[in-house]
Order: structure tokens, then sequence, then C-alpha cells
């Protein structure tokens, strides 16, 4: 457990946790944070395309979940698609019985896109494609969870988007990153403006050492000097469970 | 420009390409175009109501500039699809003479998305992806296509305007998909600009206009407050002609001073 979280009896409660794009990267760091903070009885749903990747996850967490009376379950979803959403909400829709009293779903699924000149980006579905995943996956299947999950009194709702400085900051060449960053940050507000009982929070991670960071050093060259996972994990944790922020607000990893 | 800052009073011999064209805002961008554009100069109008722009074509035939020698060809397109966005970069490139100094291409086309329902109710893929397509995607690779077909030359002024809105920044209840869209073009745009400082960007937000899509919002808007600060807009004659709103922009064209990426709102002139 860390040390930098106060330990005064906050938890994430009796939840239902799910992550997107939880095989790698942030996802992953994330899904071994939560657990710390889960009560029992909680269900942690990780969702990504790699079921072995998947599979090795839910096998690291196994001690915990034993230890903690989780229930990890693996859902193998494309996101991109209708069906790959359909599934998570299906499998979270199974959990929906059970007496939970937060839902929690952390919008963590994205792509770096192709780094290049804007003129470059004259294939129309390629660019469909990209804010498919980038933009329609989190909206469609946050819809989904919220429908399945309907807001009672007694059930806490938190939605995370999980965005970039680059939401905010146009930088050249990253049209379609900063371009689909700039949108979920507007749709999360929309839905943190409709939905009062709904607690939405779009968090910017900063560079982290991943995958995608090292597809950038590749694609541009630039090192961001990124930092572990888990440090932003942390961070990201402590807004949970501090649960003061106005719903709907975007805050970066360094103003935390 | 000369130093004693003279405002141009035309924009040139230009290349002007707007899409939307056929009614609203688009079809007052291409009237005002008109008048604006020296002799030698060409219009592409682009929609996907063939009689809209015919009758728009004939107006125009028929007008002054018209009547000087203004060519206007229309391109009958649904941009949300691969084929339009292709036939419109053609009939540009068509259009496009070796004498004219101005390129200007308004991304104007827009849809309003169905406002009567709140977020949690888009739980259909293909009705935000093909909303993306139109509002988003089709902009940025018609742009990109404009830019690839016509360089940066010597002499040739490049000129973006991306009608935005207030909706860009900031979120409006059970308007999802105009918000996320109009926010995803600005930053869309923006980044163009830091790209390419010798093209001139705009993220022009025209005001509430009185136009097909301000009559849909006020009588579709789910949030109920929403819907009636509409009504009351619509009630107390507060919503803009076309025309007044495009007289602001055509003044920023001219005057050229706008920082290029910018957001500028009707209001704020």
């Amino acid at each position: 457990m860390t040390d930098v979280i106060p330990t005064d009896g906050r938890t994430l409660g009796r939840c239902i946790c799910i992550i997107t794009g939880a095989s790698k990267g942030f996802g992953r760091a994330l899904a071994h944070q939560v657990c710390c903070w889960l009560k029992p009885g909680s269900v942690l749903l990780l969702v990504a395309r790699s079921e072995t990747l998947l599979q090795e996850l839910k096998e690291e967490l196994k001690g915990f979940a034993v230890e903690q009376q989780l229930l990890v379950n693996c859902i193998v979803a494309d996101l991109s698609t209708q069906k790959g959403v359909n599934e998570a909400v299906r499998v979270a829709r199974l959990e929906s019985e059970k007496e939970n009293d937060h839902v929690l779903l952390i919008n963590n699924a994205a792509s770096l896109g192709d780094i290049s000149q804007f003129s470059s980006f004259t294939d129309l579905d390629v660019v469909n494609s990209y804010m498919s995943l980038n933009i329609s996956s989190a909206l469609v299947l946050t819809a989904g969870m919220l429908q399945v999950f309907p807001r009672r009194p007694g059930l806490r709702w938190t939605v995370v988007n999980l965005s970039s400085v680059f939401a905010t900051e146009a930088l050249p060449s990253w049209v379609l990153y900063c371009t689909a960053k700039a949108a979920r940050k507007m749709m999360f507000s929309v839905l943190a403006v409709g939905e009062p009982n709904v607690r939405v929070l779009s968090y910017s991670p900063g560079p982290l050492d991943t995958g995608m960071q090292k597809d950038i050093l590749r694609m541009t060259g630039v090192d961001n000097h990124p930092f572990p996972c888990k440090d932003s994990a942390v961070k990201l944790m402590k807004l949970l469970l501090d649960d003061d922020f106005a719903s709907g607000t975007h805050i970066d990893f360094f103003s935390v | 420009m000369s130093s004693t800052e003279l405002t141009r009073t035309d924009l040139g011999r230009a290349l002007c390409i707007i899409t939307g064209a056929s009614r609203g805002f688009g079809r007052t961008v291409a009237r005002e175009m008109s008048r604006l554009v020296k002799p030698g100069s060409a219009l592409v109008l682009a929609a996907r109501s063939a009689d809209d722009l015919r009758a728009l074509k004939v107006e125009l035939a028929e007008s002054e500039a018209g009547r000087a020698g203004l060519v206007v060809e229309c391109v009958v397109a649904d941009l949300g699809e691969v084929g339009g966005l292709e036939s419109v970069v053609r009939a540009s490139e068509e259009a496009f003479s070796e004498h004219m100094d101005h390129i200007i291409l308004f991304n104007n086309a827009a849809s309003l998305g169905d406002v009567s329902r709140y977020t949690q109710s888009f739980t259909n893929m293909a009705e935000v992806d093909s909303y993306l397509s139109l509002n988003v995607s089709s902009s940025l690779c018609l742009t990109a296509r404009v830019l690839q077909a016509f360089p940066q030359r010597p002499g040739v002024r490049r000129t973006v305007v991306n009608i935005s809105s207030l909706c860009a920044l900031q979120p409006f209840r059970s308007w999802v998909l105009y918000c996320t869209g109009k926010a995803a073009r600005d930053m869309m745009f923006k980044v163009l600009a830091e790209e390419e400082p010798d093209l001139r960007v705009l993220n022009y937000a025209p005001g509430p206009l009185d136009t097909a899509m301000q009559t849909e919002a006020r009588f579709r808007t789910a949030d109920p407050s929403l819907r009636k600060s509409y009504l009351d807009m619509f009630a107390q004659s507060q919503l803009l002609s076309c025309e007044t709103s495009c007289a602001k922009l055509t003044k920023l064209l001219l005057e050229d001073t706008y920082t290029s990426g910018a957001h500028v709102d009707f209001y704020e002139l």
C-alpha cells in the first residue's frame, strides 16, 4: 500500500469499477492502485483487447483479490466496435444485481494516432476510425454504463476521462490526438452539466512511461521525461478519495 | 498591405470554397463573397441539395458579379462520405486559375445532432460515428486535401475559416454531439494554425443565427431551460440575421489582423 494517500478509512466503497485499456500502461497501473481502495464485495472489470495480457494482470491481482474479497473479471473487447461496447456493458449488467454503493468508470483506452502534418490527413476512413475509438467509444460506453446502473439514492457514480494537456494545448503534427482529447474534454463537461448526480473528472496524467510514450519518442524524437504510471495513478486515487473536485473539471497531474 | 494599414476593400482574385452553401449561413457567405471578390474569381459551392444549389447559382449568375464573369461551380456532395470530399476538391482544382491570388476555404457545413436526448442516451456507435464523420473528420480531410491541392506559393494568400460556436467553449445540457464536434473543430484548426504560420486560420463563432438549425434547436432541445432561452431569443427578436453576422466575418477577413487560430465570437466585435 502507498503512504502518499492518508489512510483515514476513506475508500471507494463497495464498488463496481470498470477500467478500459486495462492491459497495459496507465490502465494496468490503475488496476493495481484501485484494488487498494475497494471494499470487500467490490467488482473490478478490466477491459482490453488482449486476453493474454488481461489474464496476466488478473493473475498479478489474485493475492489482493483474495485478501480483500474482490471479484476481478476480464472483458476481452474491442471498444472501437458496437459489439465490443455491448459486451462490456453486458458483463457489467450481470454485476448490477449486487449491492453496490459506487460505480466507477475509468475511460482510459485510447490511441496516439499518426503524428504527421495536418495536410497528410486526407483519408476520411483513417480519420473516422481514429475518432471512433477515441471519441465515440468513450461516449457510447459511458452512456451504456449509465443506463445499466441508473442513478438512485445510495449509489455514487463517478466517471473519469483520461485526458491530456493536449486537450487544451495545440501541438503541430498532433491534430488527431489534440482533436480527440479536446472533444472528450467537452463531451464529459456536457455529461457533467447534464447529470448532477454523476461526478465527472477529466484527469491529465502527465507524460507516462508507457508504450504510447515510446511511440511518441520514436515518431517525434521528443523525450518528454516520462515518469512511472504508478506515480500518476496514486494521484488519481487521491483525487477520487478526496472526492472534492468540481464535477466536469479538468485536472492535471502537476497541479495535484 | 501598406504600412499605413489601409484595410482591403476586396478579397482579391479568389477561389472561394464554401461547404453547406445551399442555405443558412453558408448561402449568405456565398452571396457576400460574390460581392467581395474581384473579377476573375470563382466560387465552389458544396451542399447536398441540388435544387437549392442550382437556385443559388442562378441568383449569383444574375447578380452584378455574375454578369461581370464570376464563375460559380456547384458540387452536390455529402461531405460525410468519402466520394463527397473528392468531388469538392476536383471542382476546386478545375475552377482555379493561375492569376488567382487568394484561396479561401469556409468549413461551414454542419449538423446539430439529436438535441432531444441527453448524453446517456447515445448508446449507438453508428450514430455518433456518423455525426463525427460529417462534423469533425470531413472538415479535417477537406482542409487537408485543399491545402495539398493548393500548396503555399508566392503571391497567393490562403485562408481557412471554421464556422465555430459558443458551444465550442461552453457545455450545454442535451447538446453533447454539437458541443463535442465544435470543441473538436476549434482545436483542429488551432493545430493547423500552429503548424502553418503562413496560413490564415479563423475560428469564427457567428452568434445565434435565424436559420433552420436554430429552429431545430428551438423546437427539439430536451433541456427545458435551454429550450426556453432559445424560445425567448426568438420571441424577443434577438436572433441575428445571417447577413448581420456575415458582415462581421467579412470585416475580420478584410482587416486580416486576427490572430491565426483564434476563436472570435460575433459578440466580441
